[in-house]
């Protein structure tokens, strides 16, 4: 019987076992492979072993260091600003959302437009001769900032993000913020809380683990930011707008040095473990 | 139960068998999609497949990806041994890249007829032809006419012209004809068309320069380089970008935008930015694609400007006059398993017969001779087309090795970082010079 148990428990873990195998394991290992070997476009099946080489170069490479600086000041002021407004617009807009639940998903519209989509829009939006903005603000200003020159990409390709963005965690703290359960509320009520206090000692420590979930998922998702960044600015003048997405695919496909590219990502990957190892601690010790 | 599963095997088998036999059947063709090009290339098939003397296991099949990412994603084919398609698209830029995934090719005899050594050289790599050329690209200088001519011709606009290229250029300038231009006859009336300059001007922009860090973008920028006597390589082979040529090139570029010549979001335009800024009849000059005049020229869609356009070759520097050329092609895949009619379709294609087809439904070959006096009537564009490109065509030395692509990409992010004011020339041009030693050696 224990026999006959195991083999079916074998047989339905087969094609998982075999799904991850293949899917995640085997690409996994060429990965490790391609990071340590000197290979192109050229020898792709036939790569070149060379150590270390390739994690040396992107380490001594400030291209690289560049690109994360500016990936992690990205993450970072966007997550803030989408967790901050979408934070402000689920408690301000709670009640409204409560009694008209359609505007949910009018909120949401701009989180449906594809990311490559968005760049594309905003080339027209904001440029000089057929954009929207520029033409306003020739004419209430007589003049129209340069939206994406060096120094005010940052803050634009930031603004567009958040823009898109701010949805998501609107729609993640609004379901927070309406699970918390009433009685509580109506006991501080009772008490004489002030919104303020209520805000402080009751709404935010019950919307805490939403709220840091929000901040971390929205932060991953900005730090590996691509598609609108690439479509609006490339990697900038002088590589300014480099995200570390844009250095691996220009690593991969631009400068044909496969190996690199593989390296930098998996020295993302090992650097992404330690943020994950830190963010578990922090967590369980909050637990 | 067995019977039934034996026989949907079989038939599978059979539907596969099939199915293997007809892909070995056609020639198929990887195209470049959704442009001129891909209506042209359609026609052009049919008229091959069409011909008495096209067996029918060679009759010609199209097939297209999406044009984003293409150069991607027939690179990550051909290295993967794809035989999907038997002919593939080729760019002068990358032939060096995906020559070890294809074979050359002879062409016969007749294509020197046809088209000129300029043209074919841009279809070859380490001495060996590799394409069929079917489209060619160059820069012109599109100029408005009628601001121009009004510049040649009124007292007052010639006086304030040439106060303003004394000031800004240290040298009194007077208007001349475009096709005389040099760097600073293009220059002052730059500035002179701007706005912020010359407060009289009809125009915003004098001109609109495309920096964006894109490679396509530093093709357009190698005309002013070149004419400079700026080229990659020395006749020894060895890199010689930190030279006056593009110093001066590099430099001239800076100067317009930081003066205000060019709009300010310059260091993020490209094609159709570029054409969207002239279009509105709000810059009075332009280096662009030859393929915008279609566009720019239709009064449908830009109105302010449409007939009111002129071309002409780049301006000339200390080097001569120079447009920097390029070509689409079509070449032989390595892995492809009908090579026989694969190369068969393309002799036919370089033929006058074929290429003069392929013109007449929208493509751009650069042609010669005959072939182009075909053209006059229907497509005189491309008469002008052909002359431009065997006067002032060049590729770079080292245009078509197999890191040119990176080169392209190495000076976009080194010389638009100079112009942003990140970097400055020395470092720009030291650093550009040794990458571009690894890339090219």
């Amino acid at each position: 019987m224990q026999a006959a148990d195991r083999r079916d428990s074998i047989v339905l873990i087969a094609p998982v076992t075999a799904f991850l195998l293949v899917m995640l394991a085997l690409p996994l290992a060429i990965d490790l492979l391609y990071s340590v070997s000197q290979v192109s476009f050229e020898n792709l099946r036939a790569p070149t072993l060379q150590g270390f080489g390739n994690f040396l170069k992107v380490l001594h490479d400030g291209a690289f260091w560049s690109a994360m600086g500016f990936s992690l000041r990205f993450a970072l002021v966007t997550a803030v600003a989408e967790l901050l407004l979408g934070l402000f617009l689920a408690i301000f807009l709670a009640p409204i959302l409560a009694r008209w639940s359609f505007l949910i998903a009018i909120f949401l519209l701009p989180m449906m437009v594809a990311p490559a989509l968005v760049g594309l829009m905003y080339r027209l939006i904001l440029h000089e001769f057929v954009g929207v903005l520029p033409y306003y603000f020739v004419l209430w200003t007589g003049d129209s900032p340069a939206f994406l020159d060096p120094q005010n990409a940052f803050w634009t390709l930031a603004v567009i993000e958040v823009l898109q963005w701010t949805p998501f965690a609107l729609l993640i703290l609004y379901s927070s913020y309406g699970a918390i359960p009433g009685e509580i509320r109506e006991a501080a009520a009772v008490d004489g809380i002030r919104a303020l206090a209520q805000l402080r000692y009751i709404d935010f420590p019950w919307m805490m683990p939403t709220i840091l979930l929000t901040f971390f998922i929205r932060f991953i998702d900005s730090f590996r930011v691509f598609d609108n960044v690439y479509v609006l600015t490339g990697s900038g003048a002088g590589g300014s707008t480099t995200t570390i997405s844009i250095y691996i695919y220009e690593a991969f496909f631009k400068q044909n040095d496969i190996g690199q590219a593989v390296a930098a990502s998996i020295v993302l990957l090992l650097l992404s473990f330690v943020v994950l190892v830190v963010l578990l601690r922090f967590a369980r010790a909050r637990r | 139960m067995m019977k039934g599963f034996k026989s949907v095997l079989a038939g599978t088998v059979a539907l596969l068998a099939l199915a293997a036999g007809s892909a070995q059947a056609d020639v198929t063709v990887l195209g470049w999609p959704g442009g001129p090009e891909e209506v042209a290339l359609r026609k052009t098939v049919e008229v091959y497949n069409a011909r008495s003397d096209v067996a029918a296991d060679d009759k010609v099949k199209l097939i297209f990806f999406n044009r984003d990412g293409f150069w991607d994603k027939l690179q990550a084919d051909l290295a993967a041994g794809s035989s999907e398609f038997d002919i593939n698209l080729v760019a002068t830029y990358s032939i060096g890249r995906y020559a070890p995934f294809m074979d050359p090719i002879t062409l016969p005899d007749s294509a020197k007829q046809i088209f000129s050594d300029k043209v074919l050289a841009t279809q070859q790599f380490d001495g060996k032809q590799y394409g069929v050329p079917t489209d060619l690209s160059l820069i012109y200088m599109y100029f408005r006419k009628d601001l121009i001519e009004k510049l040649e011709s009124d007292a007052a606009w010639k006086k304030t012209y040439g106060e303003i290229s004394q000031k800004y250029l240290g040298k009194t300038l007077e208007p001349k004809a475009p096709d005389q231009w040099t760097w600073d006859d293009y220059a002052a009336t730059a500035l002179f068309f701007t706005k912020g300059i010359n407060s009289s001007s009809p125009t915003r922009y004098g001109t609109v320069l495309q920096m964006k860090n894109l490679l396509f973008n530093m093709m357009v920028f190698q005309s002013s380089a070149r004419s400079e006597g700026g080229n990659w390589l020395d006749e020894n082979g060895k890199v010689s970008v930190d030279s006056a040529g593009y110093r001066k090139a590099l430099e001239l570029y800076k100067k317009l935008y930081d003066a205000g010549t060019s709009p300010k979001d310059s260091l993020s335009y490209e094609f159709p930015e570029a054409n969207a800024a002239f279009g509105s009849g709000q810059v009075a000059t332009m280096m662009q694609w030859n393929a915008a005049f279609a566009d720019l020229n239709d009064k449908a869609k830009r109105p302010v400007v449409a007939g009111k356009i002129g071309t002409v070759a780049p301006p000339a520097g200390e080097a001569g006059r120079f447009t920097h050329i390029h070509g689409l092609g079509l070449g032989l895949n390595k892995s492809s398993q009908h090579k026989e009619g694969a190369t068969k379709f393309l002799n036919w294609l370089a033929s006058a017969d074929a290429m003069v087809t392929y013109a007449k439904a929208g493509g751009s070959p650069a042609l010669q001779g005959d072939a182009a006096q075909q053209l006059a009537t229907d497509r005189p564009d491309l008469v002008t087309l052909g002359e431009f490109a065997n006067k002032y065509g060049f590729i770079m030395n080292g245009g078509t090795t197999a890191n040119a692509l990176q080169v392209y990409e190495l000076q976009a992010k080194e010389f638009t970082g100079y112009w942003a004011g990140t970097k400055d020339l020395d470092a720009t041009l030291k650093e550009t010079s040794d990458e571009m030693g690894k890339l090219l050696k």
